[in-house]
């Protein structure tokens, strides 16, 4: 096979794959707050990515943007979300979703594999960062997307959602070393919004049902 | 002013010789440690030898309507063990003689065999504890073997050959430590040998409750000298495992280049001195998380199967 990948690419790579991990122990936390947790060692290990990118490619611009990740996506998201499940006090264990955890576990490996595929066949190649680490990113998208779509309560929706923001920021990193840094804040302030956004749902979602199970939502009141 | 030079038949014996001696160090050790962090005083690090000297004076005691296997069992397990150093890079970085006799999957299969082989001799004690743990640890090794032939393949691929020498000589040489598909498979693998090892998450090995034991109820019938050989013997598969881990995949340098007298002993005690480090990492392991439910152990494996597959994935698709 190809050549054995620089230092440098492999753990660009090996960072990608831990954002991927972290996805997957995500859907498999059995508690909302370890769920939170994870969220904020994920963003910590994209914030990493992010400033170590700069520094290897020369763009100064990306240490502003990891400082600014590293406040919210680490301290202040995670924290308001943690705050939030206290203030709630819906207990510690999440509420089963439909389909056991090991064919949720198997739905997120097939749809990262159709990550790996699609993008080979794709066939792109980025000059900055490795080719590897484009498919890993969509794959940290795809199995985010399995997250929200499977895990029926309000705080996986809300993670996997902003997971989702963590595998667009490495896919851009993958592709551009970094949109401009405008472009890159107003993902952050988008990502504040949908926090806020979050927050208010998970309020009026408590405040209706007692729970944050959205499962309560199937049932039809007429 | 020349050095004795070892010939490599010596070399490999001393291979064997490391590990046999070395192993009931490296146990005692680990627990010395592992008491340490709980505040106990602990064991001496010596204890396992005075155990096993104990044991081989004791006599041995057979369960009525046991056959011959039962006292086979552990003489075949001890001396499969007792092979694999043969095979994989314990103190040379190049091949011995007999080095090439079998590869990775050949280890592999020594090892099985001396699972099996105790196993057997379990079942054929007919208690009822050690047949529990017998079909337990069978079950458990089955999971787990899908883990470890990923784990070949992608080795198979990263260097063209399923010599444990070769893989270790390419970790050495490049970048190849860091690499994705390399680093996935070394977690992966790492999760295995805590699996096996019958370390938590998967066993708590110094408990004495029947029910909750896996590998540690297979020798409840042993006594006397077979006792000490399977004790021996999970000490031997421990170091041999954590050599895999060390030599193989994670951290195959200070191993010795040539013959030389200095070079081998400097290896000797390089190895005894990361396979106790990896102990300690072990020990710490073993302090900082509980037991799992035993219905659970099966998703800690297919999460190491899982880093497997990402392994192989990633390798394919991605080139890294």
């Amino acid at each position: 096979m190809g050549p054995v990948p620089s230092a440098y690419a492999s753990g660009v790579d090996v960072a990608a794959l831990l954002v991927l991990l972290t996805e997957f122990a995500m859907l498999r936390a059995p508690q909302l707050r370890s769920q939170v947790r994870l969220y904020a060692f994920q963003s910590l290990v994209v914030v990493v990515l992010t400033a170590v990118t700069g520094a290897v490619r020369g763009h100064p611009d990306l240490y502003i943007l990891a400082a600014l990740s590293l406040l919210l996506k680490v301290v202040i998201v995670p924290a308001v979300m943690l705050h939030l499940l206290r203030e709630l006090d819906v207990g510690q264990l999440h509420h089963p979703a439909g389909g056991g955890g090991g064919s949720m576990v198997l739905v997120a490996i097939a749809a990262s594999l159709f990550g790996f595929f699609s993008l080979r066949s794709l066939g792109l190649h980025s000059k900055v960062l490795p080719t590897a680490t484009l498919s890993v990113a969509v794959a940290i998208v795809l199995v985010a997307f399995v997250l929200v779509v499977l895990r029926s309560d309000v705080v996986s929706q809300a993670v996997g959602f902003f997971s989702l923001e963590n595998g667009v920021s490495i896919v851009s990193m993958a592709i551009a070393a970094g949109l401009p840094v405008v472009v890159e804040v107003s993902f952050l302030f988008d990502l504040l919004v949908a926090a806020v956004a979050f927050a208010l749902i998970m309020r009026a979602h408590h405040a209706r049902a007692k729970t944050l199970s959205t499962e309560a939502l199937d049932r039809l009141r007429g | 002013m020349s050095q004795p030079v070892i010939a490599p038949a010596g070399v490999q014996a001393l291979q064997v010789l490391t590990v046999l001696f070395g192993a009931p160090l490296v146990s005692g050790a680990t627990s010395k440690v592992e008491a340490l962090m709980q505040g106990r005083r602990g064991p001496r690090v010596l204890q396992p030898y005075y155990d096993l000297a104990k044991l081989f004076r004791k006599e041995t005691v057979v369960p009525e309507g046991a056959s011959w296997v039962f006292l086979a069992g552990p003489v075949v397990a001890f001396s499969s063990y007792l092979t694999v150093p043969l095979l994989i890079p314990v103190l040379t970085s190049y091949g011995l003689p007999l080095g090439y006799m079998g590869d990775i999957l050949g280890g592999g299969m020594l090892l099985a065999l001396g699972s099996f082989a105790t196993a057997l001799a379990a079942s054929d004690s007919g208690a009822p504890y050690a047949q529990l743990g017998a079909s337990r640890a069978m079950a458990f090794s089955a999971l787990a073997e899908p883990t470890l032939l990923f784990v070949f393949f992608v080795v198979a691929m990263l260097t063209s050959t399923d010599l444990p020498y070769a893989l270790a000589a390419t970790v050495r040489s490049t970048s190849e430590a860091v690499r994705p598909s390399h680093v996935l498979v070394a977690a992966a693998f790492f999760l295995v040998v805590l699996a096996d090892t019958g370390r938590i998450p998967v066993e708590a090995h110094a408990g004495t409750l029947e029910l909750g034991m896996v590998d540690e109820a297979r020798t409840l019938e042993h006594s006397g000298a077979p006792f000490a050989l399977i004790k021996w013997g999970s000490a031997l598969k421990q170091l041999v495992l954590y050599t895999i881990f060390i030599n193989v995949f994670v951290a195959p340098w200070g191993l010795a280049s040539s013959g030389k007298a200095t070079d081998v002993v400097a290896a000797v005690f390089s190895l005894l001195g990361k396979a106790l480090l990896l102990g300690v990492v072990f020990a710490v392991i073993d302090n900082s998380f509980s037991k799992l439910r035993l219905f659970k152990v099966t998703e800690f494996l297919a999460a190491a199967f899982l880093l497997a597959c990402l392994g192989v994935v990633v390798f394919y698709l991605g080139g890294a």
